[in-house]
């Protein structure tokens, strides 16, 4: 096979293709900011948050004796401030933006937009205090109490429309696979929330049918929701940096189509071994292990893309947290297959491993590809590059570093803690002491992050307050590069 | 991939799929479910939970308190481990005595929302009614749990708890915990030796009369020991009573017996 290369523009075209992103980036440039900036305020809420559950872990006098901070309220409003609030407001940001760019198209009544950050916002704060107050629901990923939920509903139901509209106004006649991706979380998310309030607050199914929901729910979220977003940004952003189109076409079809059929199958593994049908779990696990197909797919076709290009990864942060994200979906995509297994869910189910899994997921992969993405976008929407590669090199190194530490402490204490747990004759207490030196290293790992986080947001609203130089070069790099940036930077025909 | 409408269609019925299979499949399979009977006369199994046990479902609700506690007993079958001679065995949960059975759907028929738990930073909870049914154990635990288990690094729920002042008699329900727990709820107190010179000299010879052996209290040693002893005992003045979510709270957890009659698909 030969390997593809970009199309050749005469200079006319680049101008005119220039001119049309940039009509386009100002079409987005209000309502896509507004998503971004209140995304990276719940980040640093939901940082907060997990450093007070995080520490009480360990520390079990550390803030006691407020019903508020109490470390089962505080750990139901971190899921909420960083999954519904930081992650779906990044994801939301990713999806207008990106299908924006890849239709050719601007952006219709961007005004009403604002209509539905707000109502999102005020979801994502009723949920987060809601639940510190005392409201909070227990029910894993649908916490908030329910006066929260009509907020979201109109909120996601305005996006849905206006990215559906944008595609349907669309100039480029090609689908780009990004665009695949998110037609179907803008499709899968409502329904998957409509379902799943309907069963469980509006008319609730009792008994073990309600877990069953839950976890079609909660394993969905991820799955449906970020996964696609944050797939699709990968796709759209390592060939657009690196300045060749994506390796191959077909095995980008094979991975959307499996990750839409096995996905949505894989979610009662969060129930093996508790009192549901048997058949159920096996269904789960069944398409937890066929996952292996769309996770492989994407995996080979990204690094296909990138080879002889991995050099770049010293200069772009835009590049480089998303090939990290891209790596992470990967690894963390198999490790979830594995922990499907009845024999291996045995020994993590009910541990930190599955909260290391977990993060692996949220953050590893999704959230260090919306850094990505928010490095590449932001600047081209507000005109200004980044103010300090030092920053950004801050940022990079506290992510990788803090993700990485977070993951091994708890993997390894995660799986002793099951082993321990599956045997008897192990007294309770010990494991609970076994589990603090790890349970106090993900304290410092969530440390780190927090610091990263804070200087993700100062370079945030610097560039929004205009400190950065204009965009009229080359972008912000870490350092800058030996050769200047290949012109194809910015004219690859991935859309 | 160029037309809309493909994708629409294909999100549609591969996530249907799974919507009916994983979610309408088991709806039907399981919405019939009827409490158990063994013989005509005998009370039905489970019953719904009610009263204060009903109220204190919502304080466990409200508080996460399922972020650290499952409910739910695994089967003997469930988890490898290995005894000291090396050979292979299962069924923690229940040698734990978590549970005497394997919890099973019909023992959730009335649970809502049904908390199954994802974690085990506790133990489970599912059967803790039969297991410790004394409800002084679960109030003094509530209020500072490293008053019976030093390890523990659950949260103190002291903000179920009043500290007062004892007027006329103890209230009955007022906890069994020393000072060294109550003095400074949530926390475990101990106080400053300045501090603790003020209330020898104020009553050290009343707290000296209760002592088996003398003890000297101009040596340091002497002191401590006296303090020591002090801080086990309970305050005189002052005494900790549940308010109503301490209350319902552990009336939930006694009312927590789901391993504890047989039922028949329950049998390994």
């Amino acid at each position: 096979m030969v390997a593809p290369t970009a199309p050749q523009l005469s200079p006319r075209d680049r101008e005119k293709s220039a001119a049309e992103r940039a009509a386009i980036d100002a079409s987005c440039r209000a309502p896509v900011v507004a998503f971004a900036a209140s995304a990276v305020a719940w980040l640093l809420v939901g940082s907060v948050l997990a450093l007070l559950a995080s520490v009480k872990l360990h520390s079990p006098y550390f803030l006691t004796g407020s019903a508020e901070l109490t470390f089962g309220r505080v750990r139901m409003a971190h899921l909420q401030a960083v999954g519904i609030g930081w992650s779906s407001l990044a994801t939301v940001a990713a999806i207008l933006w990106l299908m924006c760019r890849l239709s050719r198209a601007e952006l219709v009544y961007p005004k009403l937009l604002h209509v539905s950050c707000a109502l999102w916002n005020v979801g994502v704060f009723l949920a987060v205090f809601g639940i510190i107050f005392g409201d909070a629901q227990s029910v894993e990923w649908l916490d908030a109490p329910p006066y929260a939920a009509p907020f979201f509903v109109a909120a996601l139901g305005i996006v849905s429309a206006w990215t559906v509209a944008v595609f349907r106004r669309r100039r480029e006649s090609h689908v780009y696979v990004s665009q695949w991706y998110i037609m179907g979380a803008v499709f899968w998310f409502p329904w998957l929330y409509l379902v799943a309030q309907f069963m469980i607050f509006w008319s609730p199914a009792t008994g073990v049918v309600q877990p069953i929901v839950n976890w079609w729910f909660g394993h969905n979220v991820l799955g449906l929701w970020f996964t696609p977003a944050a797939v699709g940004s990968a796709y759209y952003l390592i060939p657009k940096i690196i300045g060749r189109p994506v390796h191959s076409y077909y095995l980008s079809i094979i991975g959307f189509w499996s990750l839409a059929l096995f996905y949505s199958w894989a979610g009662m593994h969060h129930l093996i071994g508790g009192p549901i049908p048997g058949w159920l779990a096996s269904a789960s696990t069944v398409g937890s292990m066929m996952m292996i197909i769309p996770v492989l797919a994407v995996a080979i076709n990204h690094h296909m893309t990138m080879r002889g290009h991995f050099h770049r990864l010293r200069y772009s942060p835009a590049l480089r947290f998303t090939v990290f994200g891209a790596i992470a979906y990967t690894a963390v995509s198999l490790q979830g297959s594995f922990e499907a297994l009845k024999d291996f869910s045995e020994v993590t189910h009910f541990t930190h491993y599955t909260v290391a899994h977990a993060h692996l997921g949220a953050y590893g992969f999704v959230t260090m590809i919306y850094f990505g993405l928010f490095y590449y976008m932001i600047p081209r929407l507000t005109g200004r590059e980044w103010a300090s590669p030092v920053l950004i090199r801050v940022h990079f190194w506290c992510a990788a570093v803090g993700i990485t530490t977070y993951f091994a402490a708890l993997s390894i204490g995660g799986w002793w803690q099951g082993r321990m747990l599956n045997n008897p004759d192990v007294p309770f207490g010990k494991i609970v002491d076994y589990l603090r030196p790890h349970l106090f290293t993900r304290s410092v790992a969530g440390v780190l992050l927090t610091v990263g986080h804070l200087a993700f947001a100062a370079s945030f609203v610097m560039n929004l307050g205009g400190w950065g130089k204009k965009r009229a070069g080359g972008p912000t790099f870490f350092v800058e590069p030996v050769q200047p940036a290949a012109p194809t930077h910015e004219a690859v025909a991935a859309s | 991939m160029d037309r809309g409408m493909v994708i629409f269609l294909g999100a549609l019925l591969t996530f249907s799929s799974s919507w009916l299979g994983l979610i309408l499949l088991p709806f039907w399979q399981l919405r019939d479910e009827q409490p158990y009977k063994k013989d005509d006369g005998d009370e039905p199994y489970p019953r719904p939970l009610q009263g204060k046990a009903l109220a204190g479902k919502k304080v466990y609700q409200n508080n996460g308190c399922m972020y650290c506690h499952s409910q739910q007993v695994r089967s003997a079958r469930f988890g490898n481990w290995w005894d000291a001679t090396g050979e292979q065995k299962t069924g923690a949960d229940i040698k734990r005595s978590w549970g005497q059975r394997r919890t099973v759907s019909r023992d959730y028929i009335y649970d809502n929302p049904t908390m199954l738990g994802t974690m085990r930073t506790g133990p489970d909870l599912a059967n803790i009614g039969v297991r410790n049914p004394s409800e002084a154990w679960h109030h003094t635990h509530m209020f500072n749990p490293r008053s019976a288990n030093a390890w523990s690094v659950m949260p103190s729920f002291a903000f179920f708890y009043t500290r007062e002042r004892v007027v006329g008699a103890r209230s009955d329900k007022a906890l069994g915990l020393a000072r060294e727990w109550t003095v400074d709820p949530g926390y475990r107190w101990r106080p400053s030796a300045a501090e603790w010179d003020a209330v020898l000299k104020e009553r050290g010879d009343t707290i000296l009369a209760g002592q088996a052996e003398a003890i000297d209290i101009k040596t340091a040693e002497g002191k401590k020991r006296l303090l020591d002893f002090w801080l086990t005992t309970p305050e005189e003045e002052y005494q900790v009573v549940p308010n109503a979510d301490g209350d319902a709270l552990v009336a939930y957890l006694l009312a927590l017996r789901k391993a504890e009659v047989p039922l028949p698909e329950a049998k390994e």
